[in-house]
């Protein structure tokens, strides 16, 4: 009880000392969540850029094209080393063939452009093999693929292998930089943050160094004399922290309508989520933990050296 | 209760605060430390207060060796002590109510009874009907007896005074003494510094310190008024 009493009154105090000089505190706030921003940006667009590497190769391609003058025997011959490769490797898969003539009609009927492909006189197109793995549950297993596009390549009559979870891989590479370089900068600005509320504290410190010393002498406890610093600390950082999620929220709704315009050209509705109740709590608890940690050193500091 | 034996607090090669100085205070005693400025009186009582440590010698209050005391273990002794400094320290921004309040809040004691102790305190010194002025709102004798209110607020064993009376006219200087007289009437242990003789009127026990060293150990139980003259 007395331990809660104690705590409830460092609160109070620090409060207090907020209050009397409310323009610095607000200034401050402002100086760290422009930090915080940030990262908190960043992870928000990343966090909603992965599901996309992981849902949309769930079931990857391997289109095999073969050689224009392959034989007939050839291109049905390879309908059997497309079933051996599988059994080889041990994976689950749907092989379609898709003769040159169903091509031609298809490209003919989607495009619209029979007209020019009347003139070319013979079908430039090749017999081809489509071979669906289902199973395959996020961009990391696309590597497997490989495996397999790398033994039917070598075929024979085969002229091109394309794998189309390719782009998939490279945009996993591509998030895979991005949150190396987010941590980066979280850990950069995290630093920023730190920085500024320990020079926040050391003024307070400094302004309030009569009000210790007198505390000090009426018998005062370290935790009894470094506590509201510690929640001054945690405070500013928590008040940043919101101010930042705000900004990233309010951004997020102009640029969320430039990106449905983006996304729809590619036939997509694709738009930034707002974060998660549990995502926003663990970032406020993060830039509260912050700036306590700012405190904390600034305290042990400068008041170790008062003392 | 207090005992100093052959203390000494050496700055540095030649500069002495104290030096060699024998001292026993009794439960209940009422001292006073009289000496021209520099004599070693403040050093002598922020010693007490764990403030400063000897050099060399062994300080003794209420059983515990100061030379040796652990920080983590000051504010429990202190937390026996009322301390009273020649220039006040009262926190400005805050009301008499607030500053007398300080050494039971340090404490943890309750909001409440926190309170009532310290209204009580602040009607000992006859300045409750002021609780809620600010310190630079009163005079200087005032402010004194403000800072005796802080200094007894938490029922201390013993008062340190370090020259109470130093910025005060006479007739706030008389009311000063008789308050902490009046605490030392109840049992407790009250050592007073002063450089002004009148103030030593009627003394029990003079205790003289002069460039650190103590010259002389008076002790008279009917008072002595030559010690005035």
């Amino acid at each position: 009880m007395n331990w809660l009493r104690q705590h409830a009154a460092a609160a109070m105090d620090a409060l207090r000392h907020l209050l009397r000089s409310p323009g610095n505190f607000i200034l401050n706030v402002l100086v760290v969540s422009i930090a915080l921003a940030l990262p908190f940006a960043g992870l928000s667009a990343l966090e909603n850029v992965r599901p996309i590497s992981q849902q949309m190769s769930v079931e990857p391609e391997i289109s095999i094209f073969m050689q224009l003058d392959a034989s007939r025997e050839t291109v049905q011959t390879m309908g059997k080393t497309i079933d051996k490769a599988l059994k080889d490797t041990g994976t689950q898969g749907r092989v379609e063939f898709v003769p040159k003539e169903k091509a031609f009609d298809a490209l003919k009927n989607k495009t619209g452009l029979a007209d020019v492909l009347a003139t070319l006189g013979a079908n430039p197109l090749p017999d081809s093999y489509v071979l669906r793995l289902p199973g395959f549950g996020n961009a990391m297993d696309a590597g497997r693929v490989d495996t397999i596009a790398s033994r039917l390549k070598d075929a024979p009559g085969v002229d091109a292998v394309q794998i189309d979870s390719e782009w998939v891989k490279r945009l996993a590479a591509l998030l895979r930089i991005l949150r190396l370089v987010l941590l980066f900068l979280g850990v950069t600005l995290g630093a920023v943050v730190i920085a500024v509320v320990f020079n926040t504290i050391r003024l307070q410190v400094m302004t309030q160094r009569e009000e210790i010393e007198v505390s000090r002498l009426l018998g005062a406890t370290n935790s009894f004399i470094h506590r509201p610093f510690y929640y001054t600390g945690a405070l500013l950082g928590l008040c940043a922290g919101l101010v930042a999620l705000g900004l990233v929220i309010a951004a997020q709704r102009p640029l969320n309508t430039a990106i449905l315009d983006f996304a729809r050209l590619y036939a997509s509705e694709f738009q930034l989520a707002l974060p998660s109740a549990m995502a926003v709590t663990l970032l406020l608890a993060v830039s509260a933990l912050l700036g306590l940690l700012g405190a904390m050193l600034s305290v042990r500091r400068h008041l170790a050296r008062a003392h | 209760m207090i005992e100093f034996s052959r203390v000494s607090k050496q700055y540095s090669r030649d500069t002495y605060a104290l030096r060699d100085v024998s001292l026993s205070v009794q439960k209940g005693e009422l001292v006073f430390l009289a000496g021209p400025s520099g004599a070693g009186k403040s050093t002598l009582l922020k010693m007490i207060a764990a403030v400063e440590r000897p050099t060399a010698g062994t300080l003794t209050v209420n059983g515990q060796d100061i030379g040796n005391i652990k920080p983590s273990g000051i504010p429990w002794l202190r937390r026996n002590l009322g301390l009273i400094f020649q220039h006040q320290r009262l926190l400005e921004d805050r009301n008499l109510l607030a500053n007398v309040m300080l050494p039971l809040i340090v404490t943890g004691a309750s909001r409440g009874d926190a309170e009532k102790r310290t209204r009580a305190a602040l009607d000992k010194v006859g300045l409750l009907d002021k609780a809620l002025c600010e310190p630079l709102e009163l005079s200087g004798g005032e402010q004194q007896r403000v800072a005796i209110a802080r200094a007894i607020v938490n029922r201390p064993q013993i008062i340190l005074a370090d020259e109470p009376t130093a910025n005060l006219d006479r007739a706030n200087a008389n009311k000063v003494l008789a308050a902490l007289k009046s605490f030392h009437s109840v049992g407790v242990t009250c050592l007073i510094s002063t450089h002004d003789e009148q103030t030593l009127t009627g003394a029990e026990r003079i205790v003289y310190l002069d460039r650190g060293r103590m010259v002389e150990g008076w002790h008279n139980a009917d008072a002595n008024p030559e010690v005035t003259a």
